[in-house]
């Protein structure tokens, strides 16, 4: 003997999502005594779509402080960064936030 | 130097393409030792690894791409070349890296070394080439952005 099992309806749950973002890593261009404060300008711009003036206050920053946080990006993008920045010949890494 | 149509014009004459490409070839197996001293993408170990292995590679075969775009440039006999951007922006990189190497040659760490600098490293022909090279890097900025 066979039974048939009668479909009963049934709520969905509930589902709470949560969205879970990534903090940002930073991208930090180091100083060096070498690398040209115009050559810095030009691949800040050319990276980073940077105006002149901002990316001269960055270069600026790079030079009088020792670094300075040239983007803020999720970590993937901020890898491609510090890797284009690298071939660049400039010193580059990248920090959680 | 010169921009014209999107393109820059870069003049050279014969001796000074040789004394370029004589500085290419005594700078470049230097290049090794200028990337041991920069800093490292990450902090931490496992991510370091990871950029080391898979990353960094393609960064340095780009290095010695750059140095044969310069390389090819100068030995085609050419008196006027006529560079594209991407070939502009692969000159920069290049003389960046040779310019490293002659830094790390000479072992100046610190800024102001410009005015600062013994006559004994004056001296020193890596010194000639990394102000030679940086006078043809700030002519190739100026020229793009012109």
């Amino acid at each position: 003997m066979t039974t048939t099992a009668t479909p009963v309806p049934v709520e969905a749950p509930v589902r709470e999502e949560k969205v879970v973002r990534e903090p940002g890593w930073n991208v930090i261009v180091w100083n060096d005594p070498i690398t040209l404060m115009t050559y810095v300008v030009l691949v800040l711009r050319k990276l980073f779509g940077y105006d002149h003036v901002t990316a001269t206050r960055l270069m600026l920053q790079v030079h009088e402080e020792g670094k300075a946080i040239v983007a803020t990006q999720p970590r993937e993008q901020a890898e491609v960064s510090v890797a284009r920045l690298h071939a660049f010949g400039l010193q580059a890494t990248l920090a959680r936030l | 130097m010169l921009k014209r149509r999107g393109r820059i014009q870069v003049r050279f004459d014969a001796a000074e393409r040789d004394a370029l490409l004589d500085i290419v070839g005594r700078l470049e197996t230097h290049i090794s030792r200028a990337l041991a001293t920069t800093p490292r993408a990450y902090d931490d170990k496992t991510m370091q690894s990871e950029y080391d292995r898979w990353v960094r590679p393609e960064i340095e075969r780009g290095y010695g791409a750059d140095l044969d775009v310069i390389r090819d440039a100068l030995s085609a006999g050419e008196e006027l070349l006529v560079l594209t951007e991407a070939q502009v922006y692969a000159w920069l990189r290049g003389f960046n890296q040779l310019r490293l190497a002659a830094g790390s040659l000479l072992g100046i760490s610190e800024d102001g070394w410009e005015t600062a600098a013994s006559e004994q490293l004056r001296a020193k022909p890596e010194f000639g080439m990394l102000i030679a090279l940086g006078y043809l890097q700030e002519e190739l900025v100026a020229a793009l952005e012109s």
